[in-house]
């Protein structure tokens, strides 16, 4: 509040606010604000990729976007992986942040592992998971093999190519709730432990009364990340089974699907917005839990 | 049999430090006795040792004629205040207070009333629905210490539960400590670096130094008699009046100095330190020791008037109208009841 009066006081100041906050402005209406109103006119039109034919269509796509069974399974199997692949994340990530929270010998080694996936690239990681997954050549299957298993076909059996993309994601992701967990496990000060000791509280009942909420907020937020990328999910399901593959289409990939191989931009379109839509809905809703969450802690 | 006994109880920490050196105490059934100590004596290290937070190296400690040496602090039925409070941020106040007893297993409705009960005795029942981060410093220990009782425990364990309030909250908190504590009788062991807290608290003040108990004694004695100049130096504010020299035929004489003082009890020769309070010097025309006034100030009902002599610093209580012009030529009396004396060597109390 203060800073916005001072700001206005100062009147011959706002030559230099302007200049310092104009390009980042400008960058900003260029690259988002831009876009996005001109995608929401887009989805109003029947424009293709191909030709110069494009007419204002009113609410069309948005009909057959809500009547489209391709966006329906698109939307359940999407929810499916963000639920299953967080969900898996998280409570591996958080094991395996109590496990580390610990000191040890060479602790800093193990953690340096541990976070391996997490730096290598989505994309380069899943075409390195399609290989390992082959089910020819692949090592998951030579080692099966081996050792006289079943190799299931991991990437081109209908029913298993989709849990396969969720284990390479969770593969990926669970160093990175493992690291978040940890921070908090960490800041939990060291003689609330003591108190508990001294209250007599069972081992059980101090994870659940103090370990788990106390990294619950910070936890939360590693949950609204993860989530928000999960649901954009591309790069996985590119690298191992290509866009147009019903057994793991997820929303991005028929985006990409409907737009850049189908080439119907008004209908990619409105498909975009309906996401953006559904995307900041749940957002929302989880900062304001989140929010809910902290105010709680200081009254 | 005392309620609770150290026996030889030792710390050795990884890296070397001989944090306690065997103390040896016996505690009583419903004794407040307070370790006192600068920091890094080990009181708190022997504190955490008796709640079994920390293993002992070696020796025992004895609850209710029982070994609990090897025992959990779940196990040992005590309550533990902690300096920095150590409450739950995320639960309420009522929540804070009554999680051991939810630990126990105790069903809502007595929990709710048990709460209820110790919120009303340390004045918290408006206080119920906050979070601690909400609260004062002094608020905040008063939930801590409403947690310690709520269960009532056989031992109270404080380690220096006032240390982080100031002067005017901390002398509060002293007298509602002190009456609960005899409201309840429940034995205590309270930790300080703060001779004052000590002195309105105990029963008995067990001074140590560098991992020692140097002087286990009820408040009085330990102010009247140090066992050794330690105790002398850190107990009382300001500490006694030390003067080195010899005893010589039955009389003090001051190191540097041409005079001497009659000494009440007969002490063998030798050198000495000389103990006084400042409420045991006077300054008389009579007096045995002649110095100038360096510095006088103002202290309520008293005085101080320091007297630097060849023979060292003394510091004086007089009457608060009575003024001394600074260089001014005095002679300092002593009375001959306040006088103690200390082996020079190992500064140890002689008779």
């Amino acid at each position: 509040m203060s800073t916005t009066t001072d700001v206005r006081r100062h009147r011959g100041g706002s030559t230099i606010a302007w200049s310092l906050v104009g390009p980042t402005l400008l960058l900003l209406i260029a690259f988002n604000v831009f876009p996005l109103i001109y995608n929401i006119a887009l989805s109003f039109t029947n424009r293709e990729l191909v030709g110069e034919d494009s007419r204002f269509v009113g609410t069309t796509n948005y009909t057959r976007v809500f009547s489209d069974p391709l966006f329906a399974g698109a939307l359940r199997r999407t929810a499916l992986f963000v639920v299953c692949a967080v969900g898996a994340e998280l409570m591996l990530g958080f094991a395996l942040a109590l496990a580390l929270v610990r000191e040890f010998r060479l602790k800093r080694a193990v953690l340096a592992v541990v976070l391996v996936p997490m730096m290598l690239s989505p994309a380069v990681m899943g075409l390195y998971w399609a290989l390992i997954l082959n089910g020819n050549y692949g090592v998951v299957n030579q080692i099966l093999g081996s050792i006289g298993l079943p190799q299931p076909q991991w990437l081109t059996d209908r029913d298993l190519k989709f849990w396969s993309i969720v284990v390479v994601d969770v593969w990926m992701w669970t160093p990175f709730m493992a690291l978040i967990a940890l921070a908090g496990l960490s800041a939990i000060p060291p003689h609330l432990y003591e108190a508990a000791e001294i209250d007599r509280a069972s081992r059980w009942r101090v994870f659940m009364r103090i370990t788990l909420p106390m990294t619950a907020p910070l936890l939360g937020l590693a949950v609204l990340l993860r989530a928000t990328d999960a649901l954009k999910q591309f790069d996985l399901v590119m690298a191992t089974a290509g866009p147009n593959d019903a057994a793991t289409q997820t929303l991005s990939t028929l985006l990409y699907q409907t737009v850049f191989r189908d080439g119907k931009i008004g209908l990619g379109a409105a498909f975009a917005c309906v996401v953006l839509v559904l995307v900041i809905a749940l957002a929302t809703v989880f900062t304001r839990y989140l929010d809910h969450l902290r105010r709680a802690r200081e009254t | 049999m005392s309620f609770l006994a150290l026996e030889k109880l030792e710390k050795r920490w990884p890296d070397g430090t001989h944090a306690v050196r065997g103390v040896d105490l016996a505690i009583s059934e419903g004794e407040l006795v307070v370790l006192l100590g600068p920091s890094g004596c080990g009181k708190t290290t022997t504190l955490r040792m008796v709640a079994g937070l920390e293993m002992p190296s070696a020796g025992r400690v004895r609850l209710g004629g029982a070994d609990v040496t090897a025992l959990p602090p779940s196990q040992r039925d005590v309550g533990f205040v902690f300096q920095f409070y150590a409450l739950y941020p995320h639960m309420t106040v009522a929540e804070n207070i009554a999680f051991p007893l939810e630990c126990a297993g105790v069903a809502r409705p007595e929990r709710d009333a048990a709460v209820q009960r110790v919120a009303e005795r340390l004045d918290l029942v408006a206080l119920l629905g906050r979070r601690p981060r909400a609260l004062s410093g002094g608020d905040q220990q008063r939930v801590g210490l409403a947690r310690a009782m709520v269960r009532k425990p056989r031992l109270w364990l404080m380690d220096e539960p006032l240390g982080s309030l100031d002067a005017a909250r901390r002398a509060e908190m002293c007298e509602l400590i002190r009456v609960q504590q005899l409201a309840d009788r429940v034995t205590t062991i309270y930790v300080t670096h703060d001779q004052e807290e000590a002195m309105r608290l105990a029963d008995r003040i067990v001074v140590m130094s560098q991992g020692e108990i140097v002087q286990a004694a009820p408040p009085r004695e330990v102010y009247d008699r140090p066992a050794t100049l330690f105790v002398a130096k850190f107990v009382g504010s300001p500490g006694m009046n030390l003067i080195e020299g010899d005893v010589r035929a039955g009389r003090f004489v001051p190191a540097g100095a041409h005079a001497s003082i009659a000494l009440p009890n007969a002490v063998a020769d030798g050198r000495v330190v000389l103990g006084a309070r400042p409420e045991h010097l006077r300054l008389d025309p009579a007096g045995a020791l002649r110095g100038r006034v360096a510095l006088e100030a103002h202290a309520g009902p008293w005085r101080h008037v320091h007297v630097e002599g060849p023979w060292g610093r003394a510091l004086a209580l007089t009457s608060a109208h009575e003024t001394h012009a600074t260089g001014a030529e005095v002679r300092v009396a002593f009375d001959p009841a306040g006088i103690r004396l200390f082996d020079a060597a190992s500064g140890r109390s002689l008779a």
